[in-house]
């Protein structure tokens, strides 16, 4: 009941607010006066932008490695003071801390060279020692996101600037989670015990571009400012300020904010204004269908599952759930944005024809008065379908678009949590799930798809009742494929499968707008597995 | 009479008692646990591990029989420690005690302006019954307390803030600032606090209103006033010192009674203008999933509208002593 009145207020002040900007256009005289105020903020003689204000007001926790909050707002701030060995760009990893990095033929070794004139935000050298020592602590105390599982590698120095990892067995993901550890100081941690609780001033000192020059628990504030003996690219940005908005349109009409999420509606407004720019995010989230085939004898027969995708009209759903604000899913589970995407994999598209002539040859030959198809068994294609309540409209649009078909759904919309219980216990037939980390390391198809039995390991719970040796076989060896080519060869195939197969649907990955002031900064870049421009560190940096 | 009292202590325990059972008890009433997230509707959630799952239910105990858990639940709530926030990772009390004061801020303002400005129009209103002022007054605060505060609070936020500039769109305070006097200080923090109590108290004017000029109309036709007047005491005089002070007794009533409701206001408002109160802290752990943290901000808001009830029944019977005989009567 709160959760629907607060979804109800919330998009009558989004109404409100529309209508209010609507009204706002035919007069506001502040804006002339703003500019100036702008241009003095730039300072010419060293075109570094005096301060870039972003949207905070949520406390996000204390920026150390072990005290921030687990979502993502809390995980990136931490990145401004800490460094990893590799970071993220547009296209992959690039060179950080490390300037150079091997790996062995077996894919078990990681020598990485790490930079000579490195120094820590308090004057003190970084050293090869640090990084051994942040790998041996964080196993010890695992930090709030943990990338290398204790004892998954052995930490050595080798001479004066080299550190070798050794893993206990190769792993495709192991360089990208190596690469993303932030290096702590040995001479401000090797004493601290608790280090969830170690809130000191010299808790936040890293080798990063900023510094944590003030922050308010109680009010979500923080001001982050340029290092100056970052060894790095130099700082575009002098300052970054998170300040509490109320409304975040409003706030970035008045120029308290320089970046804002917008929704479709507001899109013709901003795209035309002068100094603004608009950028779609890439589809790093999505809603699929899943099917429970263990408990349904029905669901088991791909031909049912093709049929299914040949009757959803997934452009459809875009338009219509999203606004247009989305990429359809794509057959292959993969986004079309990520890194890895197979663009030949079976497109579906809607063919009512094609998916009919699936379901006659299934047997499902006749419709009754209800017009629900069913087969000379009298098994009718009748199928409970879940969701949460946020998700109801793209339900109703699935049922409106297979009942065309003869398949009806019954649906089920539930609060997040009840929802959830049910994913976990697999106590449905069909269920909508809704999640993020699509544009992550594709192991993740593993961890969704692997279904062999002979290791209990891989029992997964997320295609219950589905089943494809090949398809095992090639996620058990993409996991192990070092050779990034040969790897991207293997997801190519094991996409494939998955869209001849069918065991999930994507149905669509929202795809939002970002709006920024690019006549105040315009050095926003997207990483190339992750959705938003002001996570990266690059975005604050000189490019080359 | 102490009898009386005594039962009305019972009455209060009681309560307090059946509110902390059902903030135990409601939580743990829903399927599934705080610590299982499959779905979610914003970017990059940590998703437990089973053994991480696990971990969390054996730190809060909840791997315990319901019973055990429930007798452990009071003795910690006996020493005021509410638990670990799940998401913060901080003690829940400790995260309370920072936001109240801002949210006790903003109510308390709201009811002395509200109380001083309703009961001051309402008086007028009465006075000049049935004319062209009374009726612009009536309809116009009744239809302004119906809109709900939120409303009130982005038009106020648009107009003031955002169209003519002359207040802070959000927050309580300047941030990255260092103030120079305490005045200056202060007069920062007011000039924050200064379109949320005005959204609060516009919202909530509406009722004392009425109140005020309904009990000033039955007052005005006591027999008491004929009298006053033909002794001929001033228009003023009879205002303060024979209509208001006796119109006065709901008024305060009514003024203790609604601080409950006015900390639901505040939470809307708070959400309104980014106002760092318990409000907004309240949205922050819905969103997050904070069990603990809800938990303590339903027992902490709830504890305070009984305390206000409390103040009420205290002050009525000292402001009007013939409550407290015809206790005696009674008893």
């Amino acid at each position: 009941m709160k959760l629907k009145f607060k979804r109800l207020r919330k998009r009558l002040i989004t109404l409100l607010v529309i209508s209010l900007l609507v009204f706002s256009l035919f007069g506001c005289g502040t804006e002339e006066a703003m500019d100036e105020q702008d241009v003095d903020l730039i300072d010419e003689a060293e075109e570094q932008v005096e301060v870039v204000r972003l949207e905070g007001g949520s406390d996000d926790g204390y920026p150390t490695p072990y005290a921030h909050y687990s979502r993502g707002p809390g995980a990136y701030k931490m990145n401004l003071i800490f460094d990893g060995l590799l970071e993220r760009d547009e296209d992959g990893l690039v060179l950080w801390l490390a300037e150079d990095y091997e790996v062995s033929d077996d894919g078990r070794q990681y020598l990485f060279t790490i930079r000579n004139e490195v120094k820590w935000q308090d004057g003190e050298a970084m050293t090869a020692e640090d990084v051994k020592f942040t790998f041996e602590y964080s196993s010890e105390h695992p930090m709030v996101r943990t990338r290398v599982e204790p004892d998954e590698v052995e930490v050595e120095v080798k001479g004066d600037n080299q550190v070798l990892f050794t893993a206990s067995e190769p792993n495709a993901s192991l360089l990208y989670n190596l690469g993303r550890v932030p290096i702590i100081p040995k001479h401000i941690w090797e004493d601290v015990e608790n280090p969830e609780d170690y809130l000191e001033e010299e808790a936040v000192i890293g080798t990063g571009p900023y510094r944590l020059a003030d922050y308010s628990q109680e009010h979500g504030t923080y001001r982050f400012e340029a290092f100056e003996d970052f060894w790095g690219p130099r700082q575009n940005v002098k300052a970054i300020e998170f300040i509490p908005v109320s409304e975040d349109i409003m706030a970035f009409e008045q120029r308290e904010i320089d970046l804002t999420r917008i929704g479709t509606d507001l899109l013709p407004r901003f795209e035309k204004q002068e100094g603004v720019e608009v950028v779609q995010r890439p589809a790093f989230w999505g809603y699929r269908l899943r099917f429970n085939m263990q408990d349904n004898a029905q669901l088991e027969d791909k031909e049912l599952r093709q049929a299914i995708s040949y009757a959803l009209d997934l452009e459809d759903m875009v338009e219509r759930d999203a606004r247009g604000a989305g990429v359809p899913g794509s057959a292959g589970i993969l986004p079309p944005d990520h890194v890895m995407y197979n663009p030949e994999v079976k497109n579906y598209g809607q063919n009512l024809d094609k998916a009919e002539e699936l379901l006659v040859d299934l047997g499902y030959d006749q419709v009754n008065e209800d017009g629900i198809r069913y087969n000379e068994d009298g098994e009718k294609l009748c199928f409970d379908l879940f969701v949460r309540d946020s998700t109801i409209r793209l339900a109703e649009i699935m049922n409106e678009q297979l009942s065309e078909l003869g398949i009806n759904l019954s649906i089920r919309s539930e609060e997040r949590q009840t929802h959830d219980n049910r994913l976990h216990n697999n106590d449905y037939q069909l269920i909508i799930h809704g999640g993020g980390g699509w544009g992550g390391d594709p192991d993740y198809l593993r961890e969704r798809f692997m279904t062999s039995t002979d290791d209990e390991e891989y029992v997964d719970t997320q295609s219950l009742g589905y089943e494809n040796q090949e398809l095992n076989q090639l996620l058990e060896e993409q996991r192990y494929e070092v050779d990034q080519e040969r790897r991207e060869e293997i997801i190519f195939e094991i996409q494939e499968l998955l869209a001849e197969d069918v065991p999930q649907i994507a149905l669509y990955y929202p795809a939002g707008y970002t709006a920024y002031r690019a006549d105040k900064y315009d050095g926003w870049m997207f990483m190339f597995d992750h959705h938003s421009l002001t996570h990266p560190k690059l975005s604050y940096l000189t490019r080359e | 009479m102490k009898k009386v009292r005594g039962m009305r202590v019972i009455e209060y325990l009681l309560t307090v008692l059946v509110i902390v059972t059902l903030n135990f008890a409601l939580p743990r009433a829903m399927p599934g646990d705080p610590f299982l997230i499959m779905s979610e509707t914003e970017e990059d959630v940590v998703v437990l591990t089973e053994e991480q799952r696990e971990y969390y239910f054996e730190l809060y105990g909840l791997d315990k029989p319901i019973t055990e858990q429930y007798v452990s639940y009071l003795g910690d709530l006996l020493r005021g420690d509410l638990g670990l926030s799940i998401y913060y990772n901080e003690d829940v009390s400790t995260i309370i005690l920072r936001r109240l004061p801002w949210t006790l801020f903003l109510v308390i303002s709201t009811v002395i302006l509200r109380t001083i400005i309703g009961s001051l129009l309402g008086t007028i209103s009465a006075w000049c019954r049935g004319n062209f002022f009374d009726q612009f007054l009536f309809f116009n605060l009744i239809t302004i307390s119906e809109i709900p505060a939120f409303i009130t609070g982005l038009l106020i936020l648009f107009v003031f803030s955002a169209m003519l500039g002359l207040f802070p769109l959000s927050g309580a305070m300047s941030h990255f600032t260092t103030y120079e006097s305490l005045w200056e200080q202060i007069v920062d923090i007011l000039h924050h606090a200064f379109l949320p109590i005005i959204t609060l108290t516009l919202a909530r004017l509406g009722g004392i209103y009425l109140l005020a000029r309904n009990s000033v109309i039955t007052v005005i036709q006591k027999d008491y006033l004929v009298t006053a007047r033909a002794k001929g005491l001033s228009k003023g005089r009879i205002l303060l010192r024979h209509i208001l002070r006796n119109a006065m007794l709901p008024i305060v009533t009514r003024t203790f009674l609604s601080l409950g409701s006015l900390v639901g206001g505040a939470i809307l408002v708070e959400n309104v203008f980014n106002y760092p109160g318990l409000g907004l802290l309240m949205q922050e752990a819905v969103n997050v999933h904070d069990y603990t943290l809800i938990q303590g901000i339903f027992l902490v808001v709830a504890l305070f509208v009984l305390v206000a009830n409390l103040m009420a029944d205290l002050i009525y019977k000292h402001l009007d002593p013939r409550i407290e005989s015809q206790e005696q009567t009674t008893s």
